[in-house]
């Protein structure tokens, strides 16, 4: 196993049953909310998940946590797979994998203090009596940018500013010394003004420990500088994923472009045509038929109602899933 | 974005609770009368006059004796001293009520936190037995139980205890539920924490606060089931609890002896009890889970106005659509000083022009945005300035003058359009409601055609005139408000961030709407949004606000090409531009202001990487920089 | 479609819980002690032979259910007997035919009994509930619409009191205030009155309804008032409120058309929630005022140890508690649009 498949996912599937329940019959009716990903993450690598909400990326978060078991496919961290692990071989595994959390209001327990919250991971792995417990604690709060750590131990998470709040869910979370965050719309309730210092706070943890993100959000805008690859999501499937500059410069897929047409780009002398798709993405339950996206597509052809696209390499590190692409 | 102003459950630590519960009255009332009942409970022997117990020397001349010196409350069916039974009536009936009680606290913390956490199945089996125990009448069930047994103390609080276990069982499972729900129980999961542990460190210390509450409550039902029980002669005959007294009483002739003392005594106990409770119950309820105390109808203040300090300056020109001079809104802070939410906000509406209104969370736009029609909560005052709508001075209106310009002449597309429509009346209805409210001429028949005209504006099928809220999606909500807030032909929108909560391609559907709308019907638009992107591709002119101050006021050019004021000119770092993908994005480091505790300067000189002395001692004023742009900044003094 | 299902859940689950309380009324009254005959027949004089008789009568020398001779104490039967000759058949065939045996005490049909004072109990919680819910839904919208005025407060205060207030105690206070003001202390009309005309008749009924009915509307109004003051305090601080006061309707139109439905939406689950406890209230003020009705009966039947009675008034309590439950259920769903429709 190389070290560029750090954390492997194949064909992963995930359907959530929604049919009710009547008084004679039960007829299965299947959500797709996660339906046939494949992904791979390099140590040390950011991938940004970029998707509508819908799309699966949070649903795909769980399964990588292992908080929902996925219907189909498989998940390996080098090379052992993660798949279905018991609670005890599970519990191990969560001091590698991380997760921080969209909403820092809801993330942390009130009746906490931020003492006990970044301590609480050691002692749910035992190891909250080694004597570099405190230093341990310390120095995730202070990776974090909580400086110096003192002044926050004895606080309670409403004593804290929505910026502060997220970088003890970031450190909590660090404090196990994990080798992938996933980071699930860490910065979407943040002020404008402190997201940047969240975002640049996890380009940073993955120079100085070497940690692998997987950031998922719904702003193509905020991956810029920081990601490495950006995979884009529709209806439960990567459509297009490739380097940054690949997916933002050169998109190959109708709703990539579309998607990054619509970012509003903060100067007037760039105002710009935008592709705006009609209606609202379908619901994951009557999925369309052939190219999932094809009843939105501004260039869809015949073929599209019928032949559901695969993944098509258009270099050694982009693919995209469009017939358009089919030579 | 607001989220930041709306502290959600904060944690009620004990001293936290107190500082709070202190100022409670009914709370306050309500505890010492508890208090007061069980120390006169536990001093029982002390306080009564006579022994209870001794029947000696009852004759009959003292049944049903009238309050005197020797029996200051009269004396009983049994010639004994009311007083005396009273009190110790006290313990009995406390007793039960707090057993039964805590039996069934017992019984339904279990069940609910049980049904709450684990779900499904067991879940499923629990709430409907529970859902059976609620509709069984339980006064007639205890009775059944209790003259088929043998009443006893013991029996009765057992009785009690197995039937009042289904109010407590149903509020902690949906407190369970509640805190199962929010993230950071998900969170403690992915640290591989156990089911026990998150039971015991993170839903208990939640549900507790709860289970309190409904355990005063409990208590005073337990204690208000046992004098009933007693009452219809079911109590323990060898115990004399209040109810037992006025069974005795009733059953044996005080009424046609006009012994009113022996049935009004017991019953003041049990009313003395029951309140404290009941008050006790409600001061808690309000000091762990606090509400607003106001709403929105509640009358809004008188707006003053300060002619001193008043710009003389008239505007020149042509005069605009919509002029807002020297506006400053205060919030009343309960004897503090108050918060200064907007100070000496200028800017000009043009027809058919869009401003957008640039900030953080609490820097005062929606305020701002609020009072152009004086919809403030009842704390907001408008201590200056002036509204002018086509001339006429909105703020010196009055309510009923007002009614008439509110949405014919100025209207509002609101922001999370799902709480700003009524969830049980039809879209169609809340549209024609507002076009009968003010074109009171509108012939009948065409309503319906016209609302349907209206959402075919929006791009909303006709059909869905006749369906309610929660039957749109999120998008077409938005769309809805927005040709609700079209239907009186009015000359100004304001846009409340009408696409805050939607995803990127429904935002992107939304602004080209109206946009579209704008041209098509010669629409003004204010434009509140935290978003630079948005502004930069739609509006015409931009004030952006900070801390409830003007920052900067321009034509949208000047602010992203030629920014003066330093707040600008950061957040316009901080923020991403996807066409300089490769651009490391900076943050303004710290945090805006609280509105009730704000810099004695310069509101920004804190974050300001340009401070300097003076910024942290005088509020700068407003520079005017040339051709319609202002910036309030110490350093631009000496350009204006 | 969706309401066609809601419905019917509604109404099956109505119909489990009957089944549930008319199996309940049977085994509580045999499991827990107290023999029915040896309870019921307690005449010194009667020999075994005479008991015996009235076992057999009552068809108490049967076996309980199949493979249980008796519950209490519990004594193994035999299995094999037919179904339709134990107790808890022969229960339940007679409950099929409106048949609930006949009372010790009287000797008149349980179901007689009861189809009598049925009437008497609901025209006293009729006007009792719907004097309570007019006088707290106002009150209540008062206090919210004027919240944190001397209004609202003061009737903050009598709500919380009359919540307070045991409903016997608060009868027993108008009783003995009544009596000596000339009003009528018992019954439901005085003697002799069928001689008179109707209309004299019914305001007789209606003098002697007045104390029971008061005593009914203040115990309950307390309730509503606090209910509807915070349904329609948490309702009047709703963003739409906003929309509709940004669209220049009156108070009074905003309260008419916005406020009151939506507040009144979970009153009616707790006026439903309610009933159970509200039967509790009348076995106490028809107690007191010797109100003919079912809670007289039941009380009466309690002391007399009456168990025909008492079970049969227990069940059809029951049952109309449950019934009333399910046509909340059913009002509410016409009046939440969000029941009907996805």
């Amino acid at each position: 196993m190389s070290a560029d498949h750090f954390l492997e996912v194949r064909g992963l599937k995930k359907y959530f049953d929604v049919g009710h329940a009547t008084l004679f019959s039960r007829q299965p009716r299947n959500l797709h909310a996660v339906d046939g990903v494949d992904l791979t993450l390099r140590h040390s690598e950011v991938i940004a998940l970029v998707g509508e909400s819908g799309c699966g990326k949070s649903t795909l978060a769980l399964l990588l946590m292992g908080l929902e078991d996925p219907t189909e496919g498989i998940v390996t961290l080098e090379g052992r797979d993660i798949t279905h692990l018991d609670d005890h071989q599970r519990k191990d595994l969560r001091r590698k994998i991380q997760m921080v959390f969209q909403d820092p209001y809801e993330s942390l327990n009130p009746t906490q203090t931020i003492e006990e919250i970044v301590t609480e991971p050691l002692a749910v792995h035992g190891i909250a009596n080694t004597p570099d417990r405190d230093q341990r604690v310390k120095k995730a709060m202070e990776d974090a940018g909580l400086k110096p750590a003192e002044v926050y131990l004895k606080r309670y998470p409403h004593e804290l500013s929505g910026g502060q709040r997220q970088r003890v869910v970031i450190a909590a979370a660090l404090v196990l010394e994990p080798e992938i965050i996933l980071a699930d719309e860490p910065v979407s309730m943040l002020d404008v003004s402190i997201r940047a210092e969240i975002i640049n706070l996890l380009a940073e943890l993955r120079i100085t420990r070497q940690i692998a993100v997987i950031f998922i959000t719904h702003d193509l805008g905020s991956v810029g500088f920081f990601a490495d690859r950006v995979a884009v999501m529709y209806l439960g499937r990567i459509v297009e994923i490739g380097t940054m500059l690949e997916v933002l410069e050169k998109p190959q897929h109708p709703y990539t472009r579309a998607l990054i047409s619509v970012i509003p780009v903060p100067n007037p002398r760039l105002r710009h045509e935008r592709i705006i798709l009609q209606g609202e993405t379908p619901n994951p339950i009557d999925l369309p038929s052939g190219c999932r996206f094809h009843p939105r597509c501004p260039v869809a052809f015949a073929t599209c109602k019928v032949s559901d696209p695969r993944l098509i390499p258009l270099s050694k590190t982009h693919q995209a899933a469009c017939l358009l692409l089919v030579k | 974005m607001e989220a930041q102003m709306t502290t959600t459950t904060t944690a009620p630590r004990f001293q936290e609770f107190w500082r709070v519960f202190r100022n409670n009255y009914m709370g306050l009332v309500g505890f010492m009368m508890l208090v007061v009942a069980i120390i006169v409970a536990i001093l029982a022997p002390v306080l009564s006059p006579y022994d209870p117990s001794s029947t000696l020397n009852v004759t009959t001349t003292d049944i049903y004796n009238p309050p005197s010196a020797a029996h200051w409350l009269g004396t009983d069916d049994a010639g004994q001293d009311v007083l005396t039974n009273f009190i110790f009536g006290a313990r009995v009936s406390l007793t039960i009520g707090f057993f039964a009680a805590f039996i069934s606290l017992v019984i339904g913390g279990v069940l609910g936190i049980i049904a709450g956490f684990y779900g499904g199945r067991t879940e499923e089996l629990i709430m409907r037995f529970t859902d059976i125990m609620l509709v069984i009448p339980d006064l007639p069930l205890m009775m059944v139980v209790i003259a088929l047994t043998k009443p006893s103390i013991f029996n009765i609080i057992l009785v009690i205890g197995l039937l009042y276990w289904t109010t407590t069982a149903r509020m902690v499972r949906s407190q369970t539920l509640a805190v199962k729900s929010r993230k950071f129980v998900l969170r403690a999961r992915a640290i591989g924490s156990s089911k026990r542990h998150i039971i015991r460190r993170h839903i208990l210390p939640l549900v507790l606060p709860i289970l309190v509450v409904q355990a005063v409550l409990v208590v005073s039902s337990a204690v208000l089931a046992e004098s009933t029980l007693s009452f219809l002669g079911l109590g323990d005959p060898t115990a004399l609890s209040w109810g037992q007294m006025l069974n005795y009483a009733f059953g044996r002739g005080a009424m046609s002896t006009g012994a009113w003392w022996a049935l009004v005594v017991p019953g003041f106990g049990i009313v003395w009890v029951v309140l404290g409770l009941t008050l006790l119950g409600q001061g808690l309820e309000q000091v762990l889970n606090p509400r607003l105390d106001t709403h929105h109808l509640m009358p809004g203040r008188p707006v003053v106005r300060n002619e001193a300090n008043e710009d003389a300056e008239k505007s020149t020109g042509k005069s605009p659509l919509l002029e807002v001079r020297n506006l400053s809104i205060h919030y009343v802070n309960n004897g503090k000083p108050p918060a200064r939410a907007v100070e000496n906000i200028s800017f000009n509406l043009q027809e058919g022009e869009l401003i957008g209104l640039v900030g953080e969370s609490g820097c005062g736009k929606t305020t701002l945005m609020l009072s152009l029609l004086r919809l403030l909560p009842s704390a907001g005052q408008i201590v200056n300035g002036r509204v002018l709508f086509n001339g006429r001075d909105l703020t010196a209106l009055t309510e009923d003058e007002l009614n008439s310009v509110r949405w014919s002449g100025i209207s509002i597309v609101f922001q999370g359009a799902m709480n700003a429509l009524n969830p049980v009346r039809t879209v169609g209805e809340q549209i024609a409601e507002a076009i009968i409210k003010h074109l009171p001429g509108f012939p009948k028949e065409n309503l319906s055609a016209r609302v349907v005209e209206l959402l075919d504006l929006v791009g909303i099928a006709a059909d869905h005139k006749d369906h309610f809220p929660h039957q749109y999606s999120g998008g077409m909500r938005q769309r809805a408000m927005i040709a609700m807030a079209l239907a009186c032909n009015p000359q100004v929108i304001v846009a409340d961030e009408p696409t805050t909560a939607l995803d990127v391609m429904i935002q992107a559907q939304i602004l080209e709407l109206l946009d579209r709308l704008r041209k098509k019907l010669g629409l003004a638009i204010i434009f509140v949004t935290h978003d630079l992107g948005v502004v930069a591709e739609m509006c015409d002119k931009v004030l952006v606000m900070y801390g409830g101050v003007t920052a900067e006021y321009a034509d949208v050019d000047v602010i992203y090409n030629n920014p003066k004021h330093p707040y600008t000119q950061e957040l316009l770092k901080a923020f991403p531009d996807l066409t300089k993908p490769k651009k490391k994005l900076s943050s303004i480091p710290g945090y805006p202001p609280r509105l009730d505790a704000l810099p004695a300067g310069c509101r920004f000189a804190p974050r300001c990487p340009a401070a300097f002395k003076r910024c942290h001692t005088d509020p700068p004023s407003l520079h005017k920089l040339g051709d319609g742009h202002i910036a309030s900044c110490h350093l631009l003094e000496a350009s204006s | 479609m969706k309401r066609w299902r809601y419905l019917l859940g509604k109404i099956s689950w109505a119909l489990f819980t009957i089944l549930f309380v008319i199996i309940l009324n049977f085994f509580l009254f045999r499991i827990l002690p107290g023999d029915p005959a040896r309870a019921g027949v307690r005449d010194p004089r009667l020999t075994k032979e005479n008991i015996e008789a009235i076992r057999v009568r009552y068809g108490l020398d049967k076996p309980i259910i199949n493979c249980f001779e008796s519950l209490n104490p519990v004594k193994i039967g035999s299995c094999a007997v037919n179904p339709l000759d134990t107790q808890f058949f022969i229960y339940m065939g007679n409950l099929l035919q409106g048949d609930m045996m006949i009372s010790f005490h009287t000797n008149r049909p349980v179901t007689e009994i009861l189809s009598e004072r049925l009437w008497n109990t609901v025209i006293l919680i009729g006007a009792g509930q719907i004097l309570a819910i007019l006088v707290g839904v106002l009150f209540g919208m008062f206090s919210a619409w004027k919240a944190r005025t001397a209004l609202d407060f003061a009737s903050l205060t009598i709500s919380l009191v009359a919540w307070s207030i045991p409903t016997f105690w608060l009868g027993v206070i108008l009783l003995f205030w009544g009596s000596n003001n000339g009003m009528p202390i018992a019954g439901m009309s005085t003697p002799g009155m069928s001689s008179y005309p109707l209309l004299t008749q019914w305001g007789d009924i209606a003098r002697h309804m007045f104390l029971p009915t008061l005593t009914y509307t203040i115990v309950y109004m307390g309730e509503y008032m606090l209910i509807m003051r915070s349904s329609l305090l948490d309702v009047l601080s709703e963003d739409y409120i906003l929309t509709a006061k940004a669209k220049g309707l009156s108070i009074f139109q905003i309260l008419k058309d916005h406020a009151i439905k939506n507040a009144m939406l979970p009153l009616v689950t707790i006026i439903a929630i309610n009933l159970g406890f509200t039967v509790g209230g009348v076995i106490q003020i028809e107690t007191v005022f010797s109100w003919p009705g079912l809670g007289m009966t039941t009380v009466e039947a309690l002391n007399r140890r009456d168990f025909p009675v008492l079970q049969g008034a227990f069940l059809l309590i029951a049952v109309a508690v449950i019934l009333s439950n399910l046509l909340a259920d059913l009002a509410y769903s016409y009046l939440d649009p969000r029941v009907k429709t996805e």
